[in-house]
């Protein structure tokens, strides 16, 4: 009994380390094995079971490179940045590393976690005029970090049916946010669950701030927001008299913008346009049954018609990845002709936009005719311009946002509090 | 401890050895818990400790700057907004959590029918999903057409709070969030400890005529301290480090009108990458627990009656 117990404890560790050593090892030689023979790569993404283009894409680069395997990481979208900083934070080695904005784009690349695309752009004599501006805009102190697969503007959605129900013309191209005003007042109508809104605002802060940057005159990273109270009035005004529905209550509520305008509560919604494929999808699974359309963002007085405010949505290889030259590969196609038509087959915009891939996105089944037209801009704007701070800025601006939406403060007061916060974290 | 210095002295050597190995057998039973205690949260207290004095943003060099992030706490506006509203948060939940578990405990523990269905339905809450309860409780109080502001509009109120959405009823809404979530857990520590409260007591209180208050004022608390005490601590020391309910509630908001310390340290550390300047918030939030714990063990032999019966 006494030797028994004696012994058991060294066995016990014996035991444990052995298991240690074993599962090291197998570790290691899986390693070794897998890059001689085939590649796996992995890639982060985010809501893959809703978004169609991932996996798409991948078995186009699957078919062509049977010797490649890509794997998504799965992250639900409205965390993505947040779970990304801290997995990075954290030694995560996936190779591909979708950026998704610009504060995440800034905060990988000030912190070197994502490496510089020069030396690889150089040697595969890619030419970056095809992304239209795009890659300029991604480009930091001379480097590339990132390329770009889809780009985004924002547009204006409407429903066909209310229009037609209240007798009124559809929104043209060129469409002040005055008239656009204007307009959502006459369409709105109805009370309790018959109400009719004639807009809507989601709860993000761009759907207010865009409106104030299209003149190319401030950035939303500024050292005087008071430029921004013509749009934050008419926004709120629109609040108090009814003719959107409530910030408070579409944050508490946590409701989509596709809920409202997909039950045919809201005539016009300015959104993105990574709606289309929402839209085209969900209709032709009868999720709704009116008729939409489309047409370009509403613009400020004397400013010209196709000025809007874009977003990118782009490819970086992970500092801690074993397999950079096979990532550069895959982003390479995912960013380039082939991965840009599998994308637009599956109605997103790819930020590669030849007449070929654009002729592919307006043949899809269910996309409105008005799209073509919608689409072509003279000006898109950033969202957000490249800064070190820019993570802390959003949030104060988020703050001051949701402060003045939900009237804690008056526009003034917001738009005060917002400078002077913003001022102590540039300085 | 005096008695096995005493008994070591007298053992002969064999039985030492035989005490030797049966610490070995206790200590491997702790090893593995010890172990994950060790490499999770006793590995990351001392890095965030050293952290407190370094600038860092989580992948370049890290820089010794001294008691910089501490000075900085004075001038930033959201860490006094967050330290208030963390003080007003615990102070709220604390009270008002306590005088509901008792409450509960009182009632349930009457001879009533279908008490062990009420003392379940009470639980429930605390072991419900913590995601579901913040969702539920946003559309219970959906300003407009939540059922919370339809009744208060029958009782005639013309103008109900908008609860989440307004600055000043946010804060209300989620203590009721968190009372209404961990009473019941509390309500079952009372339970235990008024049936742990000898009968003969009340019945000579009624015998020279106490009455039910009398009973209860003059009994069942004090009786009730040590629970009262224990449920004390570790309300203060939940409440302090609320994080998750308010996140999914409220987010911090509106503005940063439910902003508390751990959410503060987070923001700070994953979204703006000053994990320096947030490992200094966290230190000021442990330095505020524990010396609020040391003073209420401190008034422990004030108040808190360890009877023998």
């Amino acid at each position: 009994m006494n030797k028994w117990l004696n012994r058991r404890p060294v066995k016990f560790l014996a035991a444990l380390l052995a298991v240690l050593f074993a599962l090291n090892g197998g570790l290691i030689s899986g390693g070794v094995s897998a890059q001689s023979e085939s590649v796996t790569l992995t890639m982060s993404a985010w809501d893959v079971a809703t978004t169609p283009y991932w996996q798409a894409v991948i078995d186009a680069y699957e078919a062509a490179n049977p010797n490649v395997t890509v794997e998504l990481v799965d992250i639900p979208s409205a965390e993505y940045q947040d779970t990304m900083n801290i997995r990075l934070s954290g030694g995560d080695d996936t190779d591909i590393l979708t950026v998704k904005d610009i504060p995440g784009y800034s905060a990988m690349l000030t912190r070197g976690q994502i490496v510089p695309l020069n030396d690889y752009i150089e040697a595969s004599g890619l030419d970056l005029s095809v992304y239209s501006g795009a890659a300029e805009e991604l480009t930091y102190e001379g480097s590339i970090y990132a390329l770009p697969f889809r780009s985004d503007i924002w547009i204006l959605y409407y429903n066909k049916t209310i229009f037609d129900a209240a007798g009124l013309a559809y929104p043209t191209n060129d469409m002040t946010w005055a008239e656009f005003d204007a307009l959502a007042r006459e369409l709105t109508s109805g009370s309790g669950a018959d109400k009719i809104y004639g807009a809507h605002f989601h709860v993000w802060r761009s759907a207010v701030e865009l409106g104030t940057v299209q003149d190319g005159l401030n950035t939303i990273i500024s050292d005087d927001y008071s430029f921004m109270a013509p749009m934050y009035d008419m926004v709120t005004g629109m609040q108090k008299d009814g003719i959107i529905m409530d910030y408070g209550e579409l944050r508490a509520g946590n409701i989509h913008y596709s809920g409202p305008f997909e039950n045919g509560q809201v005539a016009m919604l300015p959104m993105g346009s990574w709606f289309i494929g929402r839209l085209v999808g969900d209709q032709a699974k009868d999720v709704f049954d009116f008729d939409w359309g489309v047409a370009k963002y509403p613009h400020p007085e004397g400013v010209e018609a196709g000025t809007t405010a874009g977003t990118l949505t782009s490819l970086a290889i992970n500092e801690k990845s074993d397999n950079k030259d096979a990532a550069w590969d895959f982003i390479q196609f995912y960013a380039g002709p082939e991965g840009a038509k599998v994308l637009a087959g599956t109605g997103n915009l790819p930020a590669l936009r030849t007449p070929e891939i654009l002729e592919v996105f307006a043949s899809l089944e269910g996309v409105p005719a008005e799209a073509t037209e919608a689409l072509q801009t003279t000006t898109v704007r950033l969202e957000l311009p490249m800064h070190p701070n820019v993570g802390e800025v959003e949030q104060i601006l988020n703050e001051e946002h949701e402060l003045i939406m939900t009237t804690s403060l008056s526009v003034d007061e917001g738009l005060e509090e917002m400078t002077s916060r913003i001022d102590e974290v540039l300085e | 401890m005096g008695t096995m210095k005493l008994s070591l002295k007298t053992t002969s050597p064999s039985r030492r050895r035989r005490q030797f190995s049966k610490n070995l057998v206790a200590y491997s039973f702790i090893l593995p818990n010890l172990l994950g205690f060790a490499i999770f949260t006793l590995v990351p207290i001392v890095f965030s400790l050293g952290l407190a004095f370094m600038s860092w943003d989580g992948a370049n060099e890290i820089s010794w700057v001294g008691l910089d992030n501490f000075a900085k706490l004075s001038d930033d506006s959201t860490f006094n907004i967050a330290l208030k509203n963390t003080l007003w948060y615990v102070s709220a939940t604390v009270p008002l959590t306590m005088v509901c578990a008792l409450g509960l405990a009182v009632l349930l523990n009457q001879p009533i029918r279908g008490r062990n269905i009420f003392r379940t339905i009470y639980f429930f809450p605390y072991v419900a999903s913590l995601v579901a309860v913040a969702v539920v409780w946003n559309m219970l109080f959906f300003p407009s057409a939540g059922p919370v502001n339809e009744f208060l509009r029958t009782l005639g109120v013309e103008n109900p709070p908008r609860w989440s959405a307004s600055i000043d009823w946010a804060m209300p809404t989620v203590v009721m969030a968190t009372i209404w979530r961990g009473m019941g857990y509390y309500m079952i520590i009372y339970l235990a400890a008024l049936q742990g409260i000898p009968a003969i007591l009340y019945e000579s209180a009624e015998i020279d005529g106490a009455n039910p208050w009398q009973r209860f004022r003059y009994i069942t608390v004090p009786m009730l301290t040590p629970a009262t005490f224990f449920i004390s601590i570790m309300l203060t020391i939940s409440s302090f480090k609320v994080f998750d309910l308010i996140l999914v509630m409220t987010n911090g908001g509106p503005g940063r009108a439910t902003n508390v310390l751990v959410i503060h340290t987070y923001n700070t550390a994953f979204r703006q990458f000053k994990f320096g300047y947030s490992s200094a918030i966290a230190m000021v939030l442990f330095a505020l627990v524990m010396g609020i714990t040391i003073i209420q063990f401190y008034m422990e032999r004030r108040w808190v009656e360890y009877s023998q019966i």
